[in-house]
C-alpha cells in the first residue's frame, strides 16, 4: 500500500543520518539575552541556551492541538495577525498554522513533518506535557528551533514561553482568602480544567498549597469544568444542587458559565478567581457591589505571539532563556474599567488579556475578535 | 480481498471471478483510489516527498490509528460497534509505560503482558456482550469508561519512562533498528549485512502492520469463527440456524478488537516513551475508528467488509490532514475541508445505490 522506495535516495538518507547524529544544535549559553524586560528567566538559575544563526526570512509553523474554543481561535488569530505585522513580515518568509486535535500522534507528525519540510522553527501547544524526546531529537539535528508555549512539556531540552501556572494558582488562593476576611471554615469549589493537563495540573497545585497553608480547614469540592462555558456551568450547577452553599470559587477556565451557573441557582454571589473571559469581567463588574468579589487573571492567547518572537530571536543567534516567564496579567473588582480591560459592548467569548507592552506586543483583544463580536451582538 | 467470506458462487462462475471480486471491493478500491491520490500530492509537493524520513514519520503517525481502526472492524463485521476501541488503546498506553523498560527480558514480559491485557479486556467486552446478552454498543460504553479510569489510576498524571533505546528503534527504518540492537551487523556494525541494504530502508512500523494484518488478521478471517463473524453481521439467524458457533465468534471479534487496540496502545506507548490517560484523545480514536472503518468500505451494517481495508481508511483518513501542511489553507477552514473530502469519500460507497436495479438491495 506504499510505494516502493527510491533506494539509493534511501541509501544515502540513511547514510546521512547516522552521520547527522552526532551533530547536537543548541548549546548551553550564558545570560543575560535580548529585552529581558521581555524574555524573562523563569528563575535566576534558568540556563540559557543557544542556537547557530541563521540568516532570515524565516519559515515558522505553528501546531496547535485542540481546536474549537475560543482561547484557541484567538490564539490562531493573533498569531495571524502579529505575523503581518511591521517589523515581523520582513522576518518572516512564510507562516503556516495547523491543529492536529486532542491526538498526540498526529502532532508528533505534523511537527516532525515541518522538521522534514525544511521550516525553521516550529511553536507549539503540547497536547501531553511528555513524549516529545523523538521529535526534540531530530529538531536539534535539524537545527529547528521548537517552542512549547501554554502547554508546555516536562523537560529541558527546548526553549518554552509561559506564564506561571503555579503562581497563577497562588494568586488565586491568596485573592480568596483575602476577600474571606477572617473566615477561615467553610466549604470552596474548585472549577478544575482539562484533565492530565500541566496547566490544569500547576495551577491547581498552586490554589492548593495556598489554601491548604493558610486555611486548612476549608472543605475544598474538586470539579471538572474543562475550561469550557458549558461544562462549568453544567458542573457547576450540579455541584450546587449537592452541596447547596459555597464560602469561595476558584473557576479555572469557562468562568462565565461558572458565575451564571451560580445566578441561575440563586446562590450569592461570593469571592471568586476565574480566566480573563470578557463575560466573566462583564459579570464581576456589575455585581461587584453585591458580593462578586471576582479576580480574573489572563492566560493570554497573546503568548504566541511572544513565542513566534522569542523563536525569531532564537534564529537570529541571540542567547536565549530555557524557560520565558511572561508576565500575569491581573485585574479584580477595584481595577476594571471598561474599554480598557474589559468591553460591555462586546461578546462574552474572549480573552481580554492579549497585549504585552513590554515585548512590542499590541494586538489588543477587540481588534482581533471584534469583527466575529460584531457578528454576535 | 474484504468480504467473500460467504459469497455467491454459482454468479461468480457466469460473471467471471474477477469482475466479482472487484465489484464486492467497490469501497475498498475506492479507499485506495483516495490514498493514492491524497498521499501522492502530498509528497509531489513536500519539499523531501517521497523520502525515508517522510515515509518513517508518516508510517509512525498511521500506525496507531490504524490498529484501533482494524480493531473496531472486527465488532463491525460482527454488526455491531466497539465504542472501546479507544479506552482499551489508551489502558495499554498507560500500562506500557509503567512495564516495558529494565533489561531485555524484562521488556519482552512487559510487553507481552501489555498484549495479554488488551486481548484480556476486549475478552471481558465479550462475555458482557454475549453472557450479558446486552447491545455491543451499550456494554462497551459501560467498559470503556471501566478501561479510563483503570488508565487514570495506572496514570493520574502523564509519566513514566519506556526504554530509549525501544522507542528509537521502532519508530525509525529497519536499518536503524538493527543498527540499535546490533543485528545482521557484517563486523563494523548492526544491519550492515550486504543482503539486508534493500530492506534497510522501510519503516519498523510499517512492517509490524503488516505482520499483524497478515500474520494474526487474515488467519482469522480464514477459520471457522471468522467467517462466523462475517455470517452472524450477515443474517444471524440464519448463522444460528446453520449451527454455527455464534457465541465463540462473538466472543472472538472482541476478544480480537482488544488485541488489536492493545497493539495500537503498545506502540504509541514506544512512539512517545510515556503513558497519558488522555480521555479526549481516547475519544477521538475510537471516533475516528469509525470512520477509518467506513472508508475503507466496511458497512455499519455487518457482514461485510475486512479489517485491512479499515487501515487503508485510516490511512486516507490521516492523509487528508498531511495536505493541510503542505497547502495554504486558512487554519480555522481545516475542519471544514477534513469534514467535506471525508463525507465525499464515504459518499462514494453509497454510489452503488445508483447502480442496484432493485431497491430491495438497498436494504441489505
Amino acid at each position: 500500500m506504499m510505494r516502493s522506495l527510491r533506494l539509493p535516495a534511501a541509501v544515502v538518507a540513511g547514510l546521512l543520518l547516522s552521520t547527522a547524529a552526532a551533530v547536537a544544535a543548541p548549546k548551553t549559553a550564558s545570560g543575560p539575552g535580548p529585552e529581558p524586560q521581555c524574555f524573562k528567566p523563569w528563575k535566576a538559575d534558568t540556563k540559557y541556551m543557544q542556537w547557530p544563526k541563521k540568516d532570515g526570512p524565516y519559515r515558522v509553523a505553528i501546531v496547535n492541538g485542540f481546536v474549537g474554543n475560543t482561547w484557541r481561535i484567538q490564539m490562531i488569530q493573533t498569531a495571524k495577525a502579529y505575523a503581518e505585522q511591521p517589523g515581523m513580515k520582513e522576518r518572516i518568509k512564510e507562516l503556516k498554522v495547523v491543529s492536529t486535535g486532542t491526538d498526540v500522534a498526529a502532532q508528533l507528525g505534523a511537527m516532525e513533518d515541518f522538521i522534514n519540510q525544511g521550516y525553521d522553527a516550529i511553536v507549539t501547544i503540547a497536547v501531553a506535557p511528555d513524549g516529545f524526546d523523538r521529535v526534540i531529537r531530530l529538531a536539534d539535528r535539524n537545527n529547528v528551533v521548537v517552542v512549547p508555549f501554554d502547554n508546555v512539556l516536562d523537560t529541558d531540552k527546548v526553549m518554552q514561553v509561559n506564564e506561571d501556572q503555579l503562581e497563577i494558582g497562588r494568586i488565586a488562593g491568596r485573592h480568596i482568602l483575602k476577600e474571606l476576611g477572617s473566615k477561615r471554615e467553610g466549604k470552596i469549589l474548585e472549577v478544575r480544567g482539562l484533565p492530565g493537563n500541566s496547566v490544569d495540573r500547576d495551577r491547581h497545585l498552586g490554589f492548593r498549597e495556598v489554601v491548604e497553608k493558610e486555611a486548612p480547614k476549608f472543605q475544598i469540592i474538586e470539579i471538572v469544568g474543562n475550561w469550557d462555558d458549558g461544562t462549568s456551568q453544567k458542573a457547576t450547577a450540579d455541584a450546587l444542587a449537592v452541596h447547596g452553599r459555597f464560602d469561595a470559587v476558584f473557576t479555572q477556565g469557562g468562568s462565565t458559565g461558572t458565575v451564571r451557573a451560580m445566578m441561575d441557582a440563586k446562590h450569592p454571589f461570593v469571592p471568586m478567581a476565574g480566566e480573563s473571559e470578557n463575560g466573566y469581567r462583564k459579570l464581576i463588574a456589575e455585581h461587584a457591589k453585591d458580593g462578586l468579589k471576582g479576580l480574573s487573571y489572563g492566560q493570554s492567547a497573546g503568548l504566541v505571539a511572544i513565542s513566534m518572537k522569542a523563536a525569531l530571536a532564537a534564529l537570529e543567534g541571540n542567547p536565549m532563556p530555557q524557560l520565558i516567564s511572561v508576565p500575569i496579567p491581573v485585574e479584580d473588582y477595584t481595577s476594571l474599567k471598561a474599554g480598557v480591560n474589559y468591553w460591555p459592548d462586546l461578546t462574552d467569548n474572549f480573552f481580554t488579556a492579549n497585549a504585552f507592552p513590554a515585548c512590542g506586543v499590541n494586538i489588543s483583544a477587540p481588534e482581533i475578535m471584534a469583527k466575529d463580536a460584531q457578528n454576535v451582538k | 480481498m474484504a468480504d467473500a467470506a460467504l459469497s455467491t458462487a454459482p454468479r461468480a462462475a457466469r460473471g467471471g471471478t474477477l469482475a466479482l471480486r472487484l465489484r464486492q471491493n467497490a469501497g475498498l478500491l475506492g479507499a485506495i483510489g483516495l490514498f493514492v491520490l491524497f498521499y501522492g500530492v502530498y509528497n509531489l509537493y513536500h519539499p523531501r516527498g517521497f523520502s525515508q524520513q517522510v515515509l518513517i514519520q508518516n508510517a509512525n503517525e498511521v500506525f496507531t490509528i490504524a490498529l484501533v481502526a482494524m480493531a473496531q472492524t472486527v465488532p463491525v463485521i460482527l454488526g455491531g460497534l466497539d465504542l472501546s476501541v479507544g479506552a482499551v488503546m489508551t489502558l495499554v498506553n498507560c500500562l506500557a509505560s509503567h512495564l516495558v523498560a529494565g533489561g531485555p527480558g524484562e521488556i519482552g514480559l512487559g510487553i507481552l503482558a501489555c498484549l495479554a491485557a488488551g486481548t484480556a479486556f476486549g475478552f471481558l467486552n465479550g462475555c458482557v456482550v454475549v453472557y450479558g446478552r446486552i447491545q455491543p454498543i451499550i456494554a462497551t460504553l459501560a467498559t470503556g469508561a471501566i478501561a479510563i479510569g483503570l488508565a487514570l489510576f495506572l496514570r493520574p498524571k502523564p509519566g513514566g519512562k519506556l526504554d530509549a533505546d525501544l522507542s528509537w528503534a521502532m519508530t525509525n527504518s529497519l536499518g536503524d533498528f538493527a543498527e540499535t540492537y546490533g543485528l545482521f551487523g557484517d563486523g563494523s556494525g548492526g544491519g550492515q549485512a550486504p543482503w539486508f541494504q534493500p530492506i534497510a530502508g522501510i519503516p519498523v512500523p510499517l512492517v509490524l502492520l503488516v505482520l499483524v494484518a497478515v500474520g494474526v488478521w487474515m488467519p482469522f478471517r480464514r477459520t471457522l469463527t471468522g467467517r462466523t463473524v462475517y455470517a452472524v453481521g450477515s443474517a444471524e439467524g440464519a448463522a444460528f440456524m446453520s449451527g454455527l458457533p455464534i457465541a465463540r465468534a462473538k466472543l472472538a471479534a472482541f476478544t480480537m478488537a482488544g488485541f488489536f487496540a492493545g497493539v495500537g496502545g503498545l506502540f504509541l506507548a514506544i512512539q512517545t516513551s510515556t503513558g497519558n490517560a488522555d480521555i479526549p484523545q481516547a475519544g477521538a480514536y475510537t471516533l475516528n475508528s469509525i470512520a477509518a472503518v467506513v472508508i475503507g468500505g466496511t458497512s455499519l451494517l455487518g457482514g461485510t467488509g475486512g479489517a485491512v481495508a479499515s487501515v487503508i481508511g485510516a490511512l486516507v483518513l490521516r492523509a487528508i490532514s498531511f495536505n493541510f501542511r503542505i497547502f495554504d489553507i486558512p487554519p480555522l477552514m481545516q475542519p471544514l475541508v477534513e469534514g467535506l473530502v471525508l463525507l465525499a469519500a464515504v459518499s462514494l460507497g453509497a454510489l452503488r445505490a445508483l447502480r442496484t436495479r432493485n431497491r430491495l438491495e438497498l436494504f441489505r
